[in-house]
């Protein structure tokens, strides 16, 4: 897989598939995820998963199984290995049990379906992970994200939002969410489900109520045409980014759920006057966004803040940092020119 | 004392692998080496007429019941005719699991008990090198010489070819010592065999070290549970494998084989069949 060349589509283009996964699974709060391979696997993603929870000042204990594969089982298949895992995960009473699969159990052959459909008192259901056949890090989020819309049971629209494929490991996960959630309250809409993100097994089968789904970025597009084929449900391709961005999508989420937005709009457009107001002590500056990335990386978004602020982008400027993917919203470049900030007057 | 062979038998399933390296090691056997049998196939009959007609336990089958630690040495090889150690790797019920990493698990077993000893070693391996597995046998340190079994017939040879594919892309590695030792046929009573199979055999730089004709005296000696060599020592029959013995011992024509691509083979083989 290339490596993603723009920080518009934060989604991942290299990486383990099985951890592309986890991501999402691991984040239904009364399941647990089996992970069908040696307990390397499952013990390096929950370390990962742990840590980056640390990292944003959170505890997280993954409810992640390991089906232990040895050398004899591999010989002789690892069908029974998993049978007993699953076992052990649905004797701890979740409500669905996630069957993830790894590049050896592949290799071999096991049928992780046939196992996950010889009848369980939970919802066992497998998600094809093995790394080895060309997925990325986010072709393991799109498995288990539109495996796990199939969960989805037809449902009433009841005018609430979706809000599909947030990075649960991106820093700015909550932030990013939050800004998503004022955005929308601007125009008097509710979020319906964090399709996925610490939600109940329970709540995944109301996936079907919203009337519009957003997606956090073009890597999530083939969710938010799976949920559409099966509910129905339009999508908005990407959260906003950039001051007109953020404009345009108050527009498009207006106009997609049939109300008014010029008077969100307004209020917007005012707030993002008084922050580029605060920021006034760096306008006119010159800085140097991409010392890191030998110029080959996007940041169109940040085109319009430095038009409106009289930031020239050169060579010599000030080394300024950019974030890793496109900051959402207006909140977002305020944490980005605050950033800035610091560095200009370094 | 002579340094310890390694030889391995490749070939098409069916062809008669397992009866030859079974003769074979029983022909050594009585010329007075001290020989030990591997049958590398999940199939687990490579050394069955050795046994008397047992099959013995394999070294996948105690694995899958015990796990390897509580295995010793003398539970996976079991001395068949005129002392003759016997092996079978086995591996897992068709069709689950991964045969080719229960070749190599056997591999590393024999290893660790320091089994691999006598003055030779008979590979006696799957048809088809299926997967990295099945190579295993031609790797560094273990068979050095691979003989082909193979009959007149087209599919048999394009079976060995492709065996002699492996032996060139394995010898190519910089610590490798596997080359082809030579070509068996094992004779489906076919017009001009011999002479097509000399002509495969000089095709992929190799030679023919023994022609066994068809005999239903090795159908009476399986019957009979045993080999030919040990059931009618005085037959026509059991001297061609005495010579495929003397030959194998005396071998120095190790050669990097050169596969030939299917349309040589094919028109090989039409050279020689009468229409």
């Amino acid at each position: 897989m290339p490596s993603n060349p723009s920080r518009l589509n934060s989604c991942r283009f290299e990486g383990c598939t099985l951890t592309g996964a986890l991501t999402v699974t691991t984040s239904v709060r009364d399941s647990v995820t089996v992970v069908h391979g040696p307990a390397g696997c499952a013990h390096h993603n929950f370390s990962l998963l742990h840590s980056t929870g640390l990292d944003h000042d959170c505890i997280t204990v993954p409810h992640i199984l390991s089906s232990g594969l040895l050398d004899t089982e591999i010989i002789f298949g690892g069908e029974k290995a998993l049978g007993q895992a699953i076992e052990s995960a649905v004797s701890r009473r979740p409500k669905s049990v996630f069957v993830l699969s790894t590049c050896i159990a592949e290799t071999i052959g096991d049928d992780v379906t046939a196992v996950c459909g010889s009848g369980w008192d939970v919802p066992v259901i497998p998600i094809p992970t093995a790394g080895f056949l060309g997925g990325s890090f986010q072709a393991g989020v799109n498995n288990a994200l539109t495996t796990i819309a199939g969960m989805a049971q037809p449902c009433r629209n009841d005018g609430g939002i979706n809000i599909i494929g947030e990075k649960n490991l991106e820093y700015e996960v909550e932030q990013n969410y939050a800004e998503v959630v004022r955005l929308l309250s601007l125009l008097g809409l509710p979020v319906n489900l964090r399709f996925i993100h610490n939600i109940t097994t329970a709540e995944i089968m109301g996936v079907g109520k919203a009337s519009l789904n957003i997606l956090r970025d073009e890597g999530v597009a083939g969710v938010g045409e799976r949920l559409f084929r099966q509910c129905g449900t339009p999508f908005i391709p990407a959260f906003p980014t950039g001051l007109l961005g953020t404009i345009a999508f108050l527009d498009r989420i207006a106009d997609a759920c049939g109300v008014q937005s010029r008077a969100a709009v307004l209020e917007e457009m005012a707030l993002q006057e008084s922050m580029l107001d605060d920021f006034s002590d760096i306008a006119g500056s010159c800085i140097a966004v991409d010392h890191l990335m030998n110029g080959c990386h996007e940041y169109s978004f940040i085109h319009d803040v430095n038009e409106a602020l009289h930031i020239r982008v050169k060579p010599e400027g000030t080394r300024v940092p950019l974030p890793e993917s496109a900051p959402v919203g207006t909140a977002g470049l305020r944490r980005m020119l605050h950033r800035w900030r610091r560095a200009i007057h370094a | 004392m002579i340094m310890m062979k390694q030889i391995a038998l490749y070939g098409k399933g069916g062809i008669g692998k397992s009866t030859t390296s079974a003769n074979l090691s029983a022909a050594l056997a009585l010329q007075g080496f001290d020989v030990l049998q591997i049958g590398c196939d999940p199939k687990r009959d490579s050394t069955r007429m050795l046994m008397h007609g047992s099959f013995i336990p394999t070294v996948m089958d105690l694995v899958r019941e015990r796990g390897d630690a509580k295995i010793t040495l003398d539970e996976i090889v079991y001395t068949g005719f005129h002392g003759v150690r016997c092996v079978e790797a086995g591996g897992p019920e068709p069709g689950v699991g991964c045969a080719g990493r229960g070749i190599i698990a056997t591999f590393q077993m024999l290893e660790k008990f320091g089994a691999l000893s006598g003055d030779v070693i008979v590979y006696d391996v799957l048809g088809d090198v299926v997967c990295g597995g099945f190579a295993m046998p031609m790797r560094e340190g273990y068979a050095q010489e691979i003989y082909l079994v193979t009959s007149g017939e087209l599919m048999s040879l394009y079976a060995a070819n492709n065996i002699c594919k492996a032996i060139k892309r394995l010898s190519q590695r910089s610590k490798s010592t596997c080359r082809l030792a030579g070509v068996i046929c094992n004779s489906k009573n076919m017009p001009r065999e011999e002479e097509l199979v000399t002509e495969f055999a000089r095709l992929v730089n190799s030679t023919l070290v023994q022609y066994i004709p068809r005999d239903r005296m090795i159908q009476v000696a399986e019957i009979h549970k045993k080999t030919v060599v040990e059931y009618a020592p005085d037959s026509p029959q059991a001297a061609q494998y005495q010579a495929l013995a003397a030959c194998v011992m005396t071998n120095t024509h190790l050669t990097v084989p050169t596969p030939i691509d299917i349309d040589a083979l094919e028109s090989l083989a039409l050279e020689f069949m009468q229409v």
